[in-house]
C-alpha cells in the first residue's frame, strides 16, 4: 500500500468514530503550559473545578475569594481550582526493519495505534509530535500539532514511517531524550526485541527528563505461537541479516515459550520498576479494542 | 422439503485452497528461509537442526486434504428448504437500570418497584420457547441471567435484583444489549431506567431498535452533595471543620432541617430555605467528640438515600515524637514548630543513647541518618537520609544533584502540598522500593532516577524513608518545600487507621482480609473496593479492621426529574421480525465435522511432533 494509501486508511472515519469521547491520561505527564488536562492536586487561583475552600489568611489573593459565601456564612472562604495544563504526547515509532516482517506487519499494528492516540489526544486539544526512530539513530520528527485538524498531517507523517534498517532502541531513546526536554508523555510503540537493559537504558533517559513512559509492546502473534508460521526452516534476522536453522519439536516449542514468557515479565518488571506503563498489543487484533479495552484498563484512555 | 441449494455459490473457489496445500507439502522439501524480527530469543532455544525429507502423502496430508474440503463445503452454505407457516421464536433482553435514582417514590410505588413489575409482565408473555436475557446497569454492568427459555428463573433472578446505591453508566449495559441484539436476529431489547434516551450515551440511530420506557416523573428531592471535612494537622478533635453542601433538585422551594451528630453526640441542626434548583453551603465549627460524623436531612422528598452523609472526625494529638539526630539545629527547629501546638513534644536522644525504650510512650520517631537494629515501638517512624545497607529502607549510595521528577499527588502525604516540583536536593541518599512501601516522590539525577520519598506499612505500623536530610537551618525559605513534606509524612504517619473516604461506585485499591462485606463489593488483583451502599462500612483488612465511608455525591443521580432533550416518556416499539421460511442450513454441520478432524488432525500433529 502506498504513503497516500495509508494516510487515508489511517483516517478511515468508520474506524476513528470510536475514538470520539475520549481522552488520554497520564500522570506526571502535565506541562505549564495552560491546556484542558485537568491536574488534581495542583491548585490554581482560576478554573472550571473547584479543587478546595479554605479558610483565607492574611497574604491570600483578594480576588480569589468566595463573596457569596462570605453573605451567606460571615466567614472569608478562598476557593483554589483544579489547574488545568496542556499535556504534550510524543509518539515515538520504532521503524526498524524488525516491525516490517513479511507476514506480521507491526508496523501497520503500530501505526495504526499512533493514529488512534494522536486522534484522541488532537480532540482533547492537546498537543501532538511524532517520531520515527530510523536506523543509525536517525529521527524524523515532525513539529507540534494542537488541533484535530492536524489529523491528516499526522497520517501522512505516520504513513511514510518506513525504515527497514537496524536500530539502537536504546540509544535511539537516550538520544532523543537529550534533545527534548519534560515533562509530558513519550509513547514508545515497538517491538522490543533488544535486550531489557537495553530498552531500560532508555527508558531511565525519558524518565530522567520528566517523561511520563508508555511502552506499547506490538508483537507478532507468530512471536508469541510460532507454531502457527513456523515448523521448521531457516530462520532470518530481518536486522542483521543473520541465519539459524531450527526444527519446531515440542519440547523446542515449550522452551522458546519459557523464553518469550521470561522477557516478557522482565519487560513488565522494568515498566513497574521505571514506574512506566506497558501495554502489549497483538498485531493484526483489534486496534480499537485495545485502545477501548486494554488501554482503558491501564487508565491510560478514558471517558472525557 | 421443497429443495435444496448453495447460498455462496462463489464460494467453490475456497476448493482451491487444496492446491494450495498440495503445493505447501511439495515446498516443504526445500529448506525455506523465513524472516522473523530477530535471532535474540530463538539463539537461548536448543532445537534440533532441520532434516531434508522427500515429499510422501502421509496420513496427516490427507486430514489436512479432508478438513480444506469440509470446510470449503461449508463455505458455499448448502443447504436444505422446507414450507413453514409458523412463527420464530421470540428473544427479550430486559435491561434494568439499578442506580441509585431508582429508590425515588412515585405517587404509584418506587421506581425500581414499577420498572421491575414491567418486566416480571413482559416475561410472563412470553412462550415456552422463547428466551429472555436480564442486563443490569449500575455503576457497573451485570449479567444476571443470560439466554434462558426458563421462566422461573428469570422471575427468581428479577426478585434478586435491587437497586443500589450507586451512580448510573448506561452506555455499555446498553452496547452489550445492542451487541446482543445484533447477534441475535429479533432480539427485542426492552430498556427500563428514569433516565431519558438523550443521556444514554448511545447514537440515536441505534436507538431505534431499543424499546425505551421511562420510569418517573417527580423532581422533588433534596440532597446532601458534598461534605468537606477540614482537620488541621496534629490538632485535637476540636478544631474540625466541616462545610456541607445542600441542593434542591425540584422546581419547587423547599424547606429542610440538617441535622448533624459527631461520635454518636448530637452536634448541630439547621434550617434551611431553598429556592427552586438552588443550593447552600452550611459551616459547622466546634464538633462535640471524635468518631463518626452523621449528617441527615429531614426533609420528606421521593429519593432517601441522598437524604444523609458520612464522614470522620479524627481523635488526633499534638505532635509527639522522639528524634534521633546530629543536628542540634534541626532538633530545635523541630522543637519550635511542635511548640507551636498546645501539648507538642519533641524529645531528643543521641544515637549512641538509642534503646527501644528511649521511645516508649511516643507516637512517633524521626531516625535522622541513623536506623537502629530493632524498629521503635512508636506508632510511625520518618526515617531521614538513611545509610546504606541498613534492613528498613533499602538504598545503594549517596548522589548529588537529585530533582523531583515525578509524584502521586493523591497520597495522602502530600495532601495540600503544591509545588513539588520546585524541590532540588544537593544530596539524597539513592533509595530503592520495598516490598512494603511504594514510591510516592520520584527524583532523578543526571544518571539515574530513584524514590525521594517511600511509604508504607510493614509489621503492623507506618513508615516512611525519605532519601535527604533536612539541613541544619529547616526553616530557611529554600528548604520550606522539603519541610512540607516531612511533616505531610508526619501527619500521614500519625494517622495510622483514619477511615477512607469514598464515593459509591467507584473503585479504589484496597488491602482486604476478607471477600465478602454487606454493601461492598471487593475484587480483582490488585484488589479494589467497591461500595455499593452510602454508610459506615468496617472492612476486615490483615492488620484487623478499616473504616469506609461511603456516600453518594453524585449530581446526575439526585437530579431525578431530569428534563429530556427528545421525546421523553414516549415507549418505541420496533416492528416484530416477520417469519421465514424454515430452511436447515448445514454449514454449522460441515464446520462442527470440519472442528472435529481438525482437532484429530491436532492430535496426530502432537504426536509426530513430539516424536
Amino acid at each position: 500500500m502506498g504513503a497516500a494509501a495509508s494516510a487515508r486508511s489511517l483516517l478511515d472515519p468508520a474506524r476513528l468514530a470510536r475514538y470520539h469521547g475520549l481522552a488520554l491520561r497520564v500522570h506526571g505527564g502535565a506541562g505549564d503550559r495552560p491546556g484542558q488536562q485537568r491536574v488534581p492536586g495542583r491548585v490554581d487561583g482560576t478554573g472550571l473545578e473547584v479543587e478546595a475552600y479554605r479558610p483565607y489568611v492574611p497574604g491570600d489573593d483578594p480576588r480569589h475569594l468566595d463573596w457569596n459565601a462570605f453573605g451567606r456564612l460571615d466567614t472569608l472562604l478562598v476557593r483554589g481550582f483544579t489547574a488545568e495544563r496542556e499535556v504534550a504526547f510524543h509518539l515515538l515509532l520504532d521503524a526498524s526493519a524488525s516491525m516490517s516482517v513479511p507476514g506480521e506487519d507491526k508496523l501497520a499494528a503500530a501505526r495504526e495505534l499512533a493514529m488512534a492516540l494522536a486522534f484522541i489526544a488532537l480532540a482533547a486539544s492537546e498537543s501532538v509530535r511524532t517520531t520515527v526512530l530510523l536506523a543509525d539513530g536517525r529521527t524524523r520528527e515532525s513539529p507540534a500539532h494542537r488541533h484535530r485538524s492536524a489529523a491528516p498531517r499526522v497520517a501522512e507523517e505516520l504513513a511514510a514511517a518506513a525504515d527497514g534498517g537496524a536500530l539502537g532502541l536504546g540509544a535511539a531513546l537516550e538520544g532523543w531524550a537529550a534533545r527534548h526536554a519534560g515533562p509530558g508523555v513519550a509513547l514508545v510503540a515497538s517491538d522490543l526485541m533488544t535486550e531489557v537493559a537495553d530498552v531500560e537504558r532508555g527508558v531511565l533517559a525519558l524518565r530522567a527528563r520528566r517523561f511520563a513512559v508508555v511502552l506499547v509492546h506490538v508483537v507478532a502473534p507468530s512471536e508469541l505461537d510460532p507454531e502457527r508460521g513456523l515448523r521448521h526452516g531457516v530462520l532470518r534476522d530481518a536486522e542483521s541479516g543473520a541465519e539459524h536453522a531450527i526444527r519446531l519439536t515440542r519440547a523446542a516449542l515449550a522452551e522458546y515459550r519459557a523464553v518469550v514468557e521470561a522477557h516478557l515479565a522482565a519487560l513488565r518488571a522494568l515498566a513497574a520498576r521505571t514506574r512506566s506503563l506497558y501495554a502489549r498489543l497483538v498485531a493484526g487484533s483489534s486496534v480499537g479494542d485495545f485502545v477501548t479495552g486494554d488501554l482503558a484498563r491501564l487508565g491510560l484512555v478514558r471517558r472525557r | 422439503m421443497s429443495g435444496s441449494g448453495i447460498a455462496n455459490p462463489l464460494g467453490v473457489v475456497a476448493f482451491l485452497a487444496l492446491a494450495v496445500l498440495l503445493l505447501l507439502y511439495l515446498r516443504t522439501r526445500r529448506r525455506q528461509a523465513i524472516p522473523v524480527a530477530t535471532l535474540f530469543l530463538w539463539r537461548r532455544v536448543h532445537a534440533p537442526l532441520i532434516e531434508h525429507r522427500h515429499f510422501r502423502p502421509t496420513l496427516l496430508f490427507w486430514l489436512q486434504a479432508a478438513i480444506l474440503a469440509v470446510l470449503a463445503a461449508a463455505y458455499v452454505r448448502p443447504f436444505l428448504e422446507r414450507e413453514t407457516g409458523g412463527a420464530l421464536g421470540a428473544r427479550l433482553l430486559v435491561l434494568l437500570d439499578v442506580s441509585a435514582s431508582m429508590q425515588a417514590r412515585e405517587p404509584e410505588g418506587v421506581r425500581f418497584d414499577l420498572a421491575r413489575a414491567r418486566a416480571q409482565s413482559e416475561i410472563a408473555t412470553l412462550g415456552s420457547a422463547d428466551e429472555v436475557m436480564l442486563v443490569t446497569a449500575g455503576a457497573r454492568t451485570r449479567v444476571p441471567l443470560r439466554w434462558s427459555a426458563d421462566r422461573a428463573l428469570a422471575r427468581r433472578r428479577l426478585e434478586e435484583t435491587t437497586a443500589l446505591d450507586v451512580p448510573t453508566d448506561l452506555t455499555p449495559a446498553l452496547e452489550l444489549a445492542l451487541t446482543e441484539a445484533r447477534a441475535r436476529a429479533g432480539t427485542r431489547v426492552l430498556v427500563l431506567t428514569d433516565l431519558p434516551p438523550s443521556e444514554s450515551g448511545v447514537d440515536g440511530a441505534d436507538l431505534t431498535a431499543v424499546e425505551w420506557a421511562r420510569i418517573g416523573r417527580t423532581d422533588d428531592n433534596v440532597g446532601i452533595i458534598g461534605v468537606v471535612v477540614d482537620e488541621p494537622p496534629f490538632a485535637d478533635a476540636g478544631a474540625a471543620t466541616v462545610l456541607v453542601l445542600v441542593r434542591n433538585y425540584a422546581r419547587a422551594p423547599r424547606r429542610v432541617v440538617l441535622d448533624a451528630r459527631a461520635g454518636g453526640t448530637a452536634w448541630a441542626k439547621r434550617d434551611l430555605a431553598l429556592g427552586a434548583r438552588a443550593s447552600a453551603s452550611v459551616t459547622l465549627r466546634d464538633p462535640p467528640a471524635a468518631g463518626a460524623l452523621e449528617l441527615a436531612l429531614e426533609a420528606d422528598d421521593a429519593l432517601a438515600v441522598d437524604d444523609r452523609a458520612w464522614g470522620w472526625i479524627g481523635a488526633r494529638g499534638p505532635l509527639d515524637a522522639v528524634i534521633v539526630t546530629h543536628s542540634g539545629m534541626f532538633a530545635a527547629a523541630l522543637d519550635r514548630l511542635a511548640a507551636g501546638v498546645p501539648g507538642g513534644r519533641i524529645t531528643r536522644v543521641a544515637a549512641e543513647d538509642w534503646t527501644p525504650e528511649a521511645a516508649a510512650g511516643h507516637r512517633l520517631a524521626v531516625l535522622d541518618g541513623f536506623v537502629p537494629p530493632e524498629p521503635p515501638p512508636t506508632g510511625g517512624t520518618l526515617y531521614l537520609a538513611p545509610p546504606p545497607g541498613n534492613a528498613v529502607c533499602p538504598s545503594a549510595e549517596t548522589v548529588d544533584g537529585v530533582s523531583v521528577v515525578d509524584w502521586d499527588p493523591d497520597h495522602p502525604v502530600l495532601r495540600g502540598i503544591g509545588g513539588i516540583e520546585s524541590l532540588t536536593l544537593a544530596r539524597a541518599s539513592a533509595l530503592s522500593v520495598p516490598a512494603w512501601g511504594r514510591s510516592v516522590v520520584l527524583g532523578a539525577s543526571q544518571r539515574t532516577s530513584f524514590p525521594i520519598l517511600v511509604a508504607g506499612e510493614t509489621g503492623g505500623r507506618r513508615v516512611a524513608c525519605l532519601a535527604p536530610a533536612l539541613s541544619d537551618q529547616p526553616l530557611a525559605s529554600d528548604h520550606l518545600p522539603l519541610l512540607l513534606v516531612a511533616l505531610g509524612a508526619l501527619r500521614w504517619l500519625d494517622d495510622a487507621g483514619a477511615p477512607e473516604a469514598v464515593t459509591t461506585g467507584a473503585a479504589v485499591p484496597f488491602a482486604v482480609g476478607a471477600r465478602e462485606v454487606p454493601g461492598v463489593r471487593l475484587a480483582g488483583d490488585p484488589p479494589v473496593l467497591v461500595a455499593e451502599r452510602a454508610g459506615i462500612h468496617r472492612v476486615p483488612t490483615a492488620a484487623g479492621e478499616r473504616i469506609v465511608t461511603a456516600n453518594l455525591f453524585d449530581d446526575r443521580e439526585s437530579d431525578i426529574g431530569r428534563e429530556a432533550r427528545d421525546e421523553a416518556g414516549v415507549a418505541r416499539r420496533p416492528s416484530r421480525p416477520t417469519p421465514a421460511p424454515a430452511r436447515w442450513d448445514a454449514t454449522g454441520w460441515l464446520f462442527t465435522l470440519g472442528l472435529a478432524a481438525l482437532l484429530v488432525e491436532w492430535g496426530l500433529w502432537m504426536r509426530r511432533s513430539g516424536a
